[in-house]
Order: C-alpha cells, then sequence, then structure tokens
C-alpha cells in the first residue's frame, strides 16, 4: 500500500522539478558561443560542498567539472584541475544535471567550467563561474557556535580523538540548553558512549518524554576504521544545538534528534572494524553480546525513535557517493520497509538530484554479495523494532566520478559533508513526514502483534531494479529465504527452561557476559513465567526478531527455546478458567473468561463475548482481539499487553505489580478506560487509543 | 584508564570545558610553531601529495620538530600503521632511541588482511602483531640515501632486508616502494611504503566490499 505512495511522490517530485525547471530560464537564457558549448551553468554554495547545475548538451556522454582556486579577484592562484565527472546513472532527473563538488578546504575561493563529452571527445568549456565556498559552520565570535572539531581544525588531516570527542561534546552540553548529553553505556574498555539528545526550547526531560516526540536517531560510527559520518555528526551536532535557521528550529520543536557519535570508541581509537574483541558490532544488533550494542538496543527501548540512519564506509570504487538500503528482512513488517523505501527512493533520490549527490541502492554496479536480511545488522533489527531507517555508505575511494581525492583531506572532506548532507535530510525527510512514519509504525505494530504470517528466518525482499540509467539500477542480490527457513505455522510463544534463561553463557566478553534473561530485557520483550517455564509470546510489536533468538531453526539465535502453539482454536461455549498457560487463536468464546492467579492468557485473532478477568495473573497479553464486556485486570506479577483491541465496555488496570510498563496499545474502548496503583504506569507506545467514555488515573493520556 | 565526565552540574564546568577545547585543538592544531621547526623538511615520493604540504596542518617541516607518534597521528595515510604500532606497545621504548619507520600506508594494509584478519591482529594476538610492527623498524635514524648506500637493513624482527634504487624508486626486500619518504620526526625518520614486510600471509580477499 505504501510502496504506491513512494511512485506517487517521486513523479510529483520529478513534476514539480521539472516544472521549476521551465520556470527559471526566464532569468537570462545563455547562448551558447561554440556548438556543443554547456550553458547556463550556475553554482550553490551549502555546507562542505557547491552544487554545480547546467543546461544539458544533445548527445553529451558525460560531463567534466574543472575547479580552479581563485583569489578575491578572480585571478588563479594554482592549478586548474578536474574534480568530477558527472554520467547519467548519477540522478533520476536527467534534463537538470547537477553534481555536488566537495574535498576543498571549505571557505576558500575557487572558479569552476563544465564541458560536455562526446565518448572522449572534449567540447569546449562553458563560461566560468566563481564563488566563494561556505565556510565551517559557526560565527568564531559566537560562543558555542565558535567550536570545532579536531577534524575541522586539522583541515581533516586527523580524526576527532575519544578525547577531544568529548571535550567537544562536554561544551555543546554546557553551552547549549537544547542540548543534553547522555551516557547510554560504556564500552568493553570502559570508554562512555555518549548520545546527544537534542530538542527545542529544550529536550524533553526524561527517556519517556522523548519518546512522546517520536524521535530521529543517528547511529554515526560503528566500524572504528570508517569514521567519515562521525566527523559530520559531531558538526551536526554543533548546528542543531546554536543554529537560529528557522528550519533548525521547527524541526526541534517538533521532534527530538538522538545522535550517538561513537559506539565503538574501542574500535575508533584502534582504527579497527570490530571492537576491543574482533567483534564485529554491526553482526550483534540482535544477539547484543557487547556492551556497545545492548547499549544502543537498551536505548531503543528507552528512547523509542520512530526513524533512523547508520552511518558506514564502503570500498566499492564503482558505487554512488551514497549507497542507501532499507530494513529488507522479511519478517520487517510491510509499512516499515515500505516508509523506509520511500525516504530513500522518494527523497533522496529526488533531493539528490537537486544538490548533485549520487545516492543509489548498496551493493551498486559489481557490489558483491551485501545488502542482505542479517537480523545481526543495525540496518535490519531497527526494521524488526518497527524503526523506519537506512544504512548508509560513503563510498571510501573517489572512484570513477571524482579524480582529485587522491589527496587524503579532499577525500576526507568530501566524505563527511555527503554525510552530512544525508544526515540533513534525514532530519528533513522525518519533519515532513512524521504522521506518515507514525501510521506506519502504528500498522506495523498491529500487524507484529496479530502474530498473522509466516516467519523467515533470514531472507530478504527484493529491492526492485530500475531501469538504467536510473541510480537504482543496480540493486543488492535477491536474497530470498531459502525453504528451510521459513516457517509458515508460526507458535504462539517459545517456552525457556530456567537454565536457558538464567543459566550462565559463554558467548561475550570475558567477565562480562549477560544471560539470556538479561539481553530478551534489554530488547523490552514481555516475559511470563508459569511454573518453572519462561513464556515469550510473540503476539508483541517485536514479533518478527523474537523468533530468530528464541527459535531452534534461527541462524545465530540465542537459545533453542521450545514452540508453544496455541491451546484453544475454533468455538467454545462456556465459562472459560486459565490456569497455567493458554493460548487462543482464531477462537471464539462465548462466555465469561477467567485468569486464575500465577496463571497466563494469550490470545490472538479471537473474539470473546463475555467479561475478562485476571487477578494475580503471571501474565495477560492480548492482540487483534475483540472483547464484549468488561476486561478487568488486576494484581498480575509479570506482564499486560493490550494491543488493537475492540473492547465494548469498561477496562480496568488496577494494583498491578509488574516491573515492566503495561502496554495499552492502538485499542479502541467502547467505554471508559481506568488505570490505578500500577506499579509501572502503562505506555501506549505513542500509538493513540479510541476511548468512548472517560480516561482516569495513570491512563488519562493514553 | 578514565575519561571526562560527560554532565557538568555547575556553570563554571562550561566555561571550563571550553577553554580546554581550545586549548587541546591550539596545540594539536597550530602547524606554524617557528621554534620547534629547526630544519625545513624535504620529503619524496610520488605519495607525497597526498599528505599535507606547505603550510597546512601537519606538514612535513612542522612534524619534524614533533615526537614520532605525534607526526604519526598527523599523517592521514598511516592510520592504520599508527593505531599498530601503538596497539603494540612498542612506542615507549622507540621515543627515547633514534629509530627508523618503514611504515606502510593504509592502502598497503588493505591489500595485505581482510578486515576479520586485521581485527584478530590487534584485538587477539599481541605476540603476532609485536612481531609484525618490529619487520617495520631499524635501529638509528637513516635517510633513505644511507639506506640506499647500505644496501641491506636488519629490522627489529630479526629480518635482513635488501635495500635496492631504481631511478627515483628506493625498494625494501624486493618488494616494497618508498612512496614518501625521509620524514622527519624527533629522533626518527618515517618512510612510507607501499607494502606491507614481514612473513604474514596475504588474505585480502572481498575487503574492499562491505561497509
Ligand atoms: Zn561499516
Amino acid at each position: 500500500m505504501r510502496r504506491q505512495r513512494t511512485i506517487l511522490i517521486a513523479l510529483s517530485t520529478l513534476l514539480a522539478a521539472s516544472l521549476t525547471t521551465l520556470a527559471t530560464p526566464a532569468s537570462a537564457q545563455e547562448a551558447a558561443a561554440e556548438p556543443n558549448q554547456v550553458t547556463n551553468l550556475t553554482v550553490r554554495q551549502a555546507d562542505g560542498y557547491a552544487t554545480l547545475a547546467w543546461q544539458p548538451v544533445d548527445g553529451a556522454t558525460d560531463y567534466q567539472i574543472e575547479r580552479t582556486p581563485v583569489d578575491a579577484n578572480g585571478t588563479p592562484t594554482g592549478a586548474a584541475t578536474i574534480v568530477g565527472i558527472w554520467r547519467p546513472n548519477r540522478q533520476i532527473n536527467q534534463e537538470s544535471p547537477t553534481f555536488a563538488d566537495a574535498g576543498f578546504n571549505p571557505g576558500d575561493r575557487f572558479q569552476w567550467r563544465v564541458r560536455a563529452r562526446f565518448d572522449t571527445t572534449e567540447q569546449p568549456y562553458s563560461t566560468p563561474v566563481t564563488g566563494t565556498t561556505t565556510a565551517p559552520w559557526g560565527n568564531p565570535n559566537v560562543a558555542g557556535e565558535q567550536l570545532r572539531t579536531q577534524w575541522e581544525t586539522s583541515h581533516a588531516a586527523q580524526y576527532t580523538s575519544d578525547t577531544e570527542e568529548y571535550a567537544y561534546t562536554a561544551a555543546i552540553d554546557e553551552l547549549s540548553d537544547r542540548v543534553r548529553v547522555v551516557e547510554i553505556g560504556r564500552t568493553v574498555k570502559d570508554r562512555p558512549i555518549n548520545m546527544f539528545v537534542i530538542g527545542y526550547p529544550t529536550p524533553p526531560a526524561t527517556p519517556e518524554a522523548v519518546a512522546a516526540t517520536s524521535p530521529a536517531a543517528i547511529n554515526c560510527n560503528v566500524h572504528g576504521n570508517e569514521p567519515g559520518d562521525r566527523e559530520a555528526c559531531l558538526i551536526m551536532a554543533r548546528q542543531l544545538a546554536f543554529s537560529t535557521d528557522p528550519r533548525v528550529i521547527d524541526l526541534l520543536s517538533h521532534t527530538t534528534v538522538l545522535i550517538v557519535p561513537t559506539i565503538n570508541g574501542d574500535g575508533r581509537a584502534a582504527n579497527t572494524r570490530g571492537n576491543s574483541t574482533g567483534q564485529d558490532l554491526n553482526r550483534d544488533y540482535s544477539l547484543i553480546r557487547q556492551p556497545e550494542t545492548a547499549a544502543y538496543v537498551n536505548m531503543v527501548r528507552q528512547y523509542r525513535p520512530i526513524a533512523g540512519y547508520d552511518g558506514h564506509e564502503y570500498g566499492n570504487s564503482r558505487a554512488g557517493d551514497l549507497p542507501m538500503l532499507p530494513p529488507r528482512h522479511q519478517n520487517v513488517a510491510q509499512p516499515i520497509f515500505d516508509e523506509s523505501m520511500d525516504m530513500i527512493e522518494g527523497h533522496m533520490y529526488t533531493k539528490g538530484a537537486e544538490d548533485g549527490w549520487w545516492p543509489c541502492p548498496y551493493g551498486c554496479d559489481g557490489g558483491g554479495s551485501v545488502g542482505l536480511g542479517e537480523e545481526t545488522i543495525l540496518r535490519n533489527t531497527l526494521g524488526l523494532k518497527n524503526v523506519v531507517n537506512s544504512l548508509l555508505e560513503l563510498r571510501s575511494s573517489g572512484g570513477q566520478t571524482r579524480p582529485d581525492e587522491g589527496n587524503t583531506a579532499n577525500n576526507r572532506r568530501r566524505k563527511t559533508f555527503s554525510a552530512l548532507w544525508t544526515f540533513q535530510q534525514f532530519l528533513d525527510y522525518h519533519r515532513a513526514n512524521l504522521p506518515a512514519i507514525k501510521q506506519g509504525r502504528a500498522e506495523a505494530i498491529a500487524f507484529q502483534a496479530s502474530n498473522t504470517g509466516r516467519l523467515v528466518f533470514r531472507g530478504s525482499r527484493p529491492i526492485p531494479a530500475h531501469p538504467a540509467p536510473h541510480p537504482g539500477s543496480s540493486p543488492p542480490p535477491i536474497d530470498a529465504p531459502p525453504a528451510d527457513l521459513i516457517l509458515d505455522n508460526a507458535p504462539c510463544a517459545y517456552r525457556l527452561t530456567e537454565e536457558q534463561y538464567h543459566g550462565a553463557r559463554t558467548d561475550g566478553p570475558t567477565g562480562a557476559v549477560t544471560t539470556a534473561a538479561e539481553r530478551i530485557a534489554d530488547h523490552g520483550w514481555k516475559v511470563i513465567k508459569v511454573g518453572d517455564s519462561y513464556y515469550v509470546p510473540l503476539n508483541q510489536p517485536e514479533r518478527g526478531l523474537i523468533p530468530l533468538l528464541l527459535d531452534g531453526q534461527g541462524v545465530e539465535n540465542l537459545v533453542d527455546g521450545e514452540r508453544i502453539y496455541p491451546t484453544l482454536t475454533g468455538p467454545r461455549t462456556g465459562p472459560l478458567t486459565v490456569t497455567g498457560f493458554a493460548c487462543l487463536d482464531d477462537a471464539t468464546i462465548t462466555g465469561p473468561v477467567t485468569v486464575r492467579s500465577g496463571a497466563a492468557l494469550v490470545t490472538t485473532g479471537t473474539t470473546i463475548t463475555g467479561p475478562v478477568n485476571a487477578s494475580g495473573a503471571a501474565g495477560v497479553m492480548l492482540a487483534d482481539t475483540k472483547v464484549t464486556g468488561p476486561v478487568r485486570v488486576s494484581g498480575t506479577t509479570d506482564a499486560i499487553s493490550l494491543i488493537d483491541l475492540t473492547v465494548t465496555g469498561p477496562v480496568d488496570l488496577s494494583a498491578n505489580r509488574t516491573d515492566n510498563q503495561p502496554l495499552l496499545v492502538g485499542n479502541t474502548v467502547n467505554g471508559p478506560l481506568a488505570c490505578a496503583g500500577n506499579t509501572t504506569a502503562p505506555t501506549n507506545l505513542t500509538i493513540d487509543n479510541t476511548v468512548t467514555g472517560p480516561r482516569a488515573g495513570q491512563c488519562a493520556t493514553l | 584508564m578514565s575519561y571526562p565526565r560527560t554532565r557538568h552540574p555547575r556553570r563554571a564546568g562550561a566555561l571550563l570545558a571550553a577553554a580546554l577545547l581550545l586549548t587541546v585543538t591550539a596545540c594539536t592544531g597550530d602547524p606554524h610553531q617557528p621554534d620547534t621547526t629547526p630544519v625545513a623538511a624535504q620529503i619524496s615520493g610520488p605519495l607525497c601529495a597526498a599528505l599535507p604540504a606547505g603550510d597546512e596542518p601537519g606538514n612535513p617541516t612542522y612534524l619534524a620538530g614533533q615526537p614520532v607518534a605525534t607526526a604519526l597521528q598527523w599523517m592521514p595515510t598511516l592510520t592504520t600503521f599508527e593505531a599498530a604500532l601503538r596497539t603494540s606497545g612498542l612506542l615507549p621504548d622507540l621515543e627515547h632511541d633514534g629509530i627508523t619507520l618503514l611504515a606502510p600506508s593504509d592502502d598497503a594494509f588493505a591489500t595485505k588482511f581482510s578486515d576479520d584478519t586485521w581485527d584478530a591482529l590487534m584485538t587477539k594476538d599481541q605476540d603476532k602483531l609485536r612481531t609484525l610492527v618490529k619487520a617495520h623498524l631499524i635501529a638509528g635514524t637513516h635517510t633513505l640515501d644511507e639506506l640506499a648506500d647500505d644496501g641491506t637493513a636488519t629490522t627489529l624482527d630479526g629480518a635482513t632486508l635488501t635495500v635496492t634504487r631504481t631511478g627515483d624508486t628506493t625498494r625494501f626486500g624486493d618488494k616494497a616502494d618508498a612512496v614518501c619518504g625521509d620524514y622527519q620526526a624527533t629522533r626518527a625518520r618515517i618512510h612510507i611504503i607501499n607494502t606491507v614486510l614481514g612473513p604474514l600471509p596475504t588474505d585480502a580477499g572481498g575487503r574492499d566490499h562491505r561497509g
């Protein structure tokens, strides 16, 4: 459904773009002095890059972009250099070629010319345009704005070190009311993992309050030897903290921006891909064996970002400037995949064509077997947590289209400023599409909690190829799930033994290995203990991720949990009293349902005519269920989750003793909703309930 | 190890943090200290164009007055070797005695080791890493000319390298060319080479295609 929207947006933006093109030439159409000369060259300056745009020449196969340093009088102060090659596959809009020139020292002054080539035959250069590039952001005489990173002051000869990052971060924290820096965890070697929490005029005070603003999160640097995105994050944090630009104020007035500059501080310090134990952290976001990944997953649970980007660099020299990819794992709910695709192909491809950057699908030409469905990768883990998101790669080398990147500083600056462009665009997308992202997330959570459809242990959705020369003409491999990784008949829950749940493990850093129970808690999954067993029902928001860790068929699983299938389906008339663990799926119950002390009731796709009463139950987890009659839940010890219910009658949660938040998400209650005396206040995960009667107590705002 | 806390309860902390930042960036960022640059350093080789030059931060003349550890941190094509040297723990000894470093470029490491192999060396096999680093160190400070004149050099891992000169190019162990040579640092010479030395096998397959 949402895929339709992608196409519509792309088309309407194209239409808008071509209308703009038609409208612009009113401002002096330049005639070509020589045959095949490029005309109407313009330059527009932005953070660390300059967008060249020109009128295309009929028959041109590509264009060369030349840059010459000049002084204030326009006199050259250095050699003219070909810095860019424009090729048709850079952008979706062939009629209006653009090229983002970057790599120069920001603030320097240049002259640019562009010429067409017919195969290798060079045509005459355009008349030149001259401009002073945008200096590093922030007035040097304004407190806060004057801060600079080590990377900026060293002209990209050095990356910002750990201690310099902490000093810069602390200075922003102190000088900006908009910023709170929180330590979300520590690395194996005890380096702090910091996160900027940025809002206007101040960030909300608690994680729950931040979550209520539907935040956007950027994970800047997981692979220690891919530091380009991290420098962009540090610069952007300064802009968000101090800019008076209405765009920034508007953005921060409507949401909260979360920036984690360095999840892998130990790897960054040693310039290694993995952390200090050699673990590739971007193969650990589901298993969270390491403290770094556990910190991130914990943060996601508490702050609930609804959209994200994950920064990397990529060694394929034939790739575009900015390979991107959505969460493709087939257990990711369709609306999350669609919205992520819309962000990449609807927004980034369009904006890339306007500003001269070249996004493309990860993999790209000659990309090999990358961009697949491993749930251990943050892109997929986040998708399975119902977060709209994308991977971001920065092409490591200049490649074939940026021939002036033999100089290391030029290469580093192009990468970092392309990341800065992407992150700024990401925040703009988030701001403009907040209602659509929230709706997609609500649909996704309802879908997951309904526990319908097959489970795939590993395998991807296809990324459609676009006709050449579209930037999307070389998508990553299909990566369909093999038959032995598909489970058509999903269980209701997984049962774990005491040993599986609390037993000592060996997978993790020496002396700091966590139990399955701790990792399940970090993910935020509800668990119900009945007798000696721990049940993890699938009718919860992360239904797509749970089996990957708890099923014996999971490719990289945590434990071989026992599949528990529904205990009751179909029609049943008469009172139902639940003792032990009961799972109702596709059932029709006529009569009162009573959940006894210490017992658990789990339902999906079920209709209950009669009251539901649970007093002192271990767990009550209902999803995609209709109840006629009151729903009264009190004294519950382990887990409460009510998602996508239709209740005719009052809903009452009182004196429950769970240590995790009861979920009341997207329900329709034709009657009053009352919550009182619960040890932990219920949450709606920022998905409203529809309640016709009064809402009272701890549920007053849900 | 301890790090600055990220939260400062008092407003005074703000000014302190800001001042600290400016101080730190000033002393790592200022390339224009005349009293630390006794001589103008002459470097040579095709890779020199990729590195800071003229009066840019990290230029060779500035580095000539710096300790070797600092100088290496200013050389953007040596991020892998710099981290390896630091991780190996060999650095403190080097800083007292004269030393010559044959420093493989990042590209050289990328064509030698896969990410996984490299991470294992850096995180799990300290002995192997030290041997690898020693294969790139020569006692005493030697210019490229001096090494070429000698014809052989003994590295700290005990191996003997042939040193040959063809045209302007100095080659070590019949395989590693100096691509930007004769950097100076305090009691040190640094020659950037384009191939990793030492006996470890090459296994760089697939490294280019993973982000
Ligand atoms: Zn990466």
